[in-house]
């Protein structure tokens, strides 16, 4: 009997995917339902830039006659997904969420795309960002400022804004985004939804427009760690397309999502990780803590010496690079740009070639000091930004004693640490604040060690419900 | 060593001469305060890894080849 469309749309990755492997449910219904979702919710959030409707309704007809055939494509058969609009699908617009690439068709599909279209998964649409991923807000001045399902006044943060709100207002079962300084983590914790930046080299950039080559990566953005794991294990691994990727070897992430987190150890750096912060998220992810405590994991102080300085780094290096990628698109065409990005564009035309290989001297120090501390600790876990969600269109944030700072430096406090140190991290929700805004917990892991941040994840949400909750939109 | 030397539309303007980026009229208020600050604290990080404790080390942008011999290379 065919399920109600909001009976299929709470449903989890991981159980649609065995729902349809099972033949109880059709790609199709799921596809419709995800489709009317959308069209229900998009006018509020701009979430998505461009709606595969046609296309998508195709493929999970196709997907509906194999699978009654017998002929299973993979974990993500059947399985509506959503993707960053900076990440190429063959024949179809890609836009980075710009102006300058509003036309851009690519001839080829990303890595990532062909991976998961591998793997079974149905493209439904392109999600809104930040233009060309350099901000943590995705107000887009080119196709909307996406908004917050938890509470539409409020910022999605970003830069895959829209994949977060996509994913925490059903309209997909999971999305990928990207992230160079925090940009699939942050959006996560703002929307309530899981979301990994994998080890740097452990998935393909292949096919995505780049932000800051030394530290861009991609990853899934899900409403549950298991079916984050799904879906990382089906784009993890080598590319011979993209020559940073690693030919460390792949696990089954799904393999030790029911270890528990017993004997566990946790690091935490005293006086940054829980040192300016408003009051909620400073509660929330002590809570956290508590939570993982409780399931036998051990809280450990580890002190990381040169820990402060790492938002200038962060902010250099992704200054920098950005402006050698746009440098003849904003000499010819400086009025297609977005006024803060295009303000951030051109100062990373005036910052010295000393300061930039300073900031990368000074992450070669902060790895070499994480890589140590892990000789002591299995994670480090702080929260994944100070703030709650602030009004859409701020710049300024308030976090503590009413003093306003700079969004983007503010934004960065914990994200940073793990894109200058090339080390993956989990976003997994922790809480609410006094408004009902979600706070999210980053847990960081060793280099290539997805499958512990996923296996502390799980054992936390089995014990929790906070990635239960829905937003009501 | 540790110079305050004010950012202003000026030298927003020389640099952006030197780098052969015209800015449009305006643009280089606009840049100026943001500047100042990532400037200040590239600047102090700068100082900090001149110093000589960390003499040895070098940026993470060199190529590495940790598995060269297993890649066949």
């Amino acid at each position: 009997m065919r399920k109600a469309t909001s009976e299929l749309l709470e449903l989890s990755l991981a159980q649609a995917a065995r729902l349809v492997k099972s033949k109880e449910i059709s790609p199709v219904d799921l596809v419709d339902a995800s489709l009317e979702r959308i069209e229900s919710v998009n006018g509020r959030l701009s979430a998505y830039i461009t709606i595969f409707e046609e296309e998508a309704r195709k493929v999970a007809k196709a997907a509906e006659i194999m699978i009654v055939a017998g002929h299973d494509l993979g974990p993500l058969h059947g399985v509506p997904i959503g993707l960053k609009d900076n990440v190429a699908v063959k024949g179809f617009r890609t836009t980075a969420g710009s102006k300058v690439l509003k036309d851009w068709v690519p001839d080829h599909d990303a890595t990532v795309t062909e991976r998961l279209r591998r793997a079974g998964a149905i493209f439904v649409g392109k999600l809104n960002m930040h233009e060309f991923a350099w901000g943590g807000t995705s107000d887009n001045p080119h196709y909307g400022a996406v908004r917050n399902p938890w509470n539409t006044e409020r910022f999605p943060a970003g830069s895959s804004g829209g994949s977060g709100a996509a994913v925490a207002a059903r309209t997909c079962y999971g999305a990928i985004g990207t992230d160079t300084g925090g940009s699939i983590r942050l959006p996560s914790a703002i929307n309530g939804v899981v979301g990994i930046r994998p080890t740097y080299g452990r998935v393909s950039n292949y096919g995505i427009i780049p932000l800051a080559w030394s530290m861009d990566t991609a990853g899934p953005m899900t409403r549950t760690v298991e079916d984050c794991a799904i879906m990382f294990n089906a784009i993890a691994g080598h590319d011979p397309k993209d020559q940073s990727t690693s030919r460390a070897p792949v696990v089954d992430y799904t393999e030790d999502l029911n270890r528990g987190v017993r004997g566990v150890r946790i690091g935490v750096v005293p006086g940054y990780f829980f040192h300016h912060l408003q009051p909620p998220v400073h509660n929330a992810v002590k809570g956290g803590l508590k939570t993982l405590e409780g399931l036998g994991a051990a809280v450990v102080d580890v002190n990381i010496e040169n820990i402060h300085g790492n938002i200038s780094a962060q902010l250099t290096i992704e200054a920098a690079e950005p402006s050698a990628y746009h440098q003849r698109w904003l000499r010819e065409q400086p009025e297609s740009y977005g006024a803060d990005v295009r303000t951030l564009l051109e100062i990373g035309e005036m910052l010295l070639a000393t300061h930039y290989l300073q900031a990368q001297r000074y992450r070669t120090l902060l790895r070499r000091e994480f890589l140590e501390a892990f000789k002591k600790v299995d994670v480090f876990i702080c929260p994944t930004l100070p703030f709650t969600a602030t009004k859409v269109g701020e710049m300024k944030v308030v976090i503590e004693n009413g003093v306003e700072e700079n969004m983007l430096s503010a934004i960065m406090q914990f994200t940073g640490v793990p894109s200058l140190t090339g080390l993956p991290s989990l976003n997994v929700p922790c809480g609410f604040d006094q408004e009902g805004l979600p706070v999210g917990m980053q847990i960081i892991g060793k280099p290539f060690d997805e499958a512990t941040l996923f296996r502390i994840g799980a054992a936390f949400q089995s014990a929790t419900d906070f990635h239960k909750r829905a937003p009501n939109i | 060593m540790a110079s305050r030397k004010e950012v202003t539309p000026t030298l927003v303007g020389a640099l952006a001469e030197y780098a052969e980026l015209p800015l449009a009229p305006g643009r280089e208020e606009v840049i100026t305060s943001m500047l100042e600050t990532w400037i200040r604290d590239a600047n102090e990080l700068s100082r900090k890894m001149s110093s000589a404790k960390y003499w040895e080390l070098a940026p993470a942008t060199i190529f590495s080849h940790p598995n060269e011999a297993e890649e066949g290379n």
